[in-house]
């Protein structure tokens, strides 16, 4: 971490952003990575992609999915005891997710605090989530979205394009996914209120942008 | 993507035909032609050929279409299978097992189907994998579990779950009971049950050691054979998963090393009812140690 600047007598707080935004500078100096990167960034940002997504107001669908540690959870079960965190991670080898899933360790007491649980996401199988779920000590649940089902619901799901996939060939995707479609969802964080409606979302096509968990605290207070 | 656009996809697989897949998706043939551009446009891949008067897959859209359908069919589950708790019946469970593959491991998976889908009742047919191949296709079975390798038709769909390790089966009191380790030396003068149930692990032991034993024939269940070593007719290498029951005791089989992959199959394309849907969700998520 490079020397932040210091305003004497205010403590410097590095957010998770600044810690994805240098992960990201480091990554872009390799032009190969840069170009796979802005390919996915250009594809997706095209029109129409953000009004497929489900947003606030909207009902987030039900469902019943296979937890890391061998569980099947229920949305509408889990909202029964209060509103729900559901994160949408890429997957246990994703560095960007790996930023992100430990500043939201770091804060799942919080989140826990003020009554809401967190469910994160992934496209993954065979073991994987439960990795997911470990290097952060198990601070929250991790769900496995079998054949992208939640992401697609929720029109999270893209194809890989063709530079990036290039990239993630080693990565073995087909093994992992248990499906050989070649397709990730974007990151998206939604809170869902106990009456089953998106009460915040954040999402954004470029991988490297997360909502801070200070901002996912701050969207639960206002539920109230 | 959207799945709105994934349905229309998958709705001009099956017919063929703008106008009528269109109809049936309740759109304008525009409308329907846009969304099915916008996917192509995504995908930066052609998915039809359109002609003047046949529509058809590419080769593209041939490799996509299995892979769309899986995620259009997860969609529909997620949200279909969590309202099937609460309308039952959710359906039975009817699990294959190859020869020689013990249900130990998915076990949990079990239990879990059962906790959420108490109505749920359970069958176990053993066979040999393309028996039991036969039996989802006739839908006489949902899922099976085959050791890798296994000729089975191109439209089932297979996940790797865990890997198997032949172990010594012998009598508590049997000479090779106290070793640490038994190597294919150790088995010199002793008699090997072979069998279906053993997993293939006799035939791989004739292909990969030195010393052989002398191989006696069995066909039987693992209950059978247990019984036959109990009585001294012989010894046995079993799968690791496989609980064996005093008197009998296992020995770890080291020299050498004999392993088989076992695999998740599940008929293609067919969907399942929940109990079962839900039971191979838990097996494709889980880690087996």
């Amino acid at each position: 971490m490079p020397k932040s600047p210091q305003l004497p007598g205010e403590a410097f707080i590095i957010t998770l952003n600044l810690r994805l935004a240098e992960l990201l500078a480091s990554r872009r100096e390799n032009p190969d990575w840069d170009a796979a990167y802005q390919q996915i960034v250009s594809t997706l940002n095209r029109e129409g992609f953000y009004e497929g997504m489900l947003g606030a107001g909207e009902v987030f669908p039900d469902f019943l999915l296979p937890s890391a540690t061998g569980h099947l959870v229920n949305l509408r079960d889990e909202l029964a005891r209060g509103p729900v965190v559901l994160t949408f991670f890429r997957g246990e080898w994703c560095p960007f997710c790996k930023l992100t899933t430990a500043a939201l360790a770091e804060a799942a007491p919080r989140i826990e605090a003020a009554g809401a649980r967190i469910l994160a996401l992934t496209p993954e199988a065979g073991g994987w989530p439960l990795k997911l779920q470990q290097r952060d000590a198990s601070a929250f649940e991790v769900l496995a979205d079998i054949d992208f089902g939640v992401g697609l619901a929720a029109g999270l799901v893209f194809k890989i394009p063709p530079l990036y996939r290039a990239r993630v060939q080693g990565l073995n995707l087909p093994l992992r996914h248990g499906n050989a479609a070649w397709c990730l969802p974007v990151p998206a964080v939604y809170i869902i209120g106990q009456d089953g409606i998106v009460a915040w979302r954040f999402a954004d096509v470029d991988f490297s942008h997360r909502p801070e968990p200070d901002d996912i605290l701050a969207a639960l207070a206002r539920l109230g | 993507m959207e799945l709105t656009q994934v349905r229309y996809f998958l709705t001009l697989c099956r017919t063929l035909n703008f106008t009528r897949a269109a109809a049936e998706c309740h759109v304008t043939q525009p409308a329907f032609s846009r969304a099915i551009a916008r996917l192509e446009e995504e995908f930066a891949a052609a998915l039809i050929y359109r002609e003047r008067n046949s529509t058809m897959l590419t080769a593209f859209g041939r490799e996509m279409q299995p892979h769309l359908q899986a995620m259009a069919d997860a969609a529909d589950a997620a949200q279909a299978l969590a309202a099937a708790r609460r309308q039952p019946p959710p359906g039975n469970l009817r699990i294959g097992l190859a020869p020689g593959v013990s249900a130990a491991p998915i076990a949990t998976a079990i239990a879990e189907v059962l906790r959420v889908f108490p109505s749920a009742e359970l069958h176990f047919s053993e066979s040999s994998a393309p028996a039991l191949a036969e039996s989802m296709l006739a839908d006489a079975l949902d899922c099976a579990l085959v050791p890798e390798n296994s000729a089975l038709p191109e439209r089932l769909n297979r996940w790797p779950l865990y890997t198997e390790t032949a172990v010594l089966v012998c009598p508590g009191a049997h000479r090779l009971a106290g070793k640490n380790a038994c190597t294919a030396a150790d088995l010199e003068g002793e008699i090997l049950l072979v069998g279906d149930s053993c997993g293939g692990f006799g035939h791989m032991l004739e292909k990969n050691a030195a010393q052989q034993p002398r191989l006696q024939y069995c066909r039987g269940s693992v209950s059978q054979l247990c019984e036959l070593i109990s009585a001294g007719l012989g010894l046995a290498l079993l799968s690791n998963r496989v609980s064996i029951a005093a008197p009998l005791t296992t020995r770890p089989f080291t020299e050498p090393e004999l392993t088989r992959r076992i695999e998740l199959t599940v008929l293609a394309g067919r969907p399942l009812n929940p109990a079962a849907a839900n039971f191979v969700k838990l097996c494709r998520a889980q880690a087996f140690s």
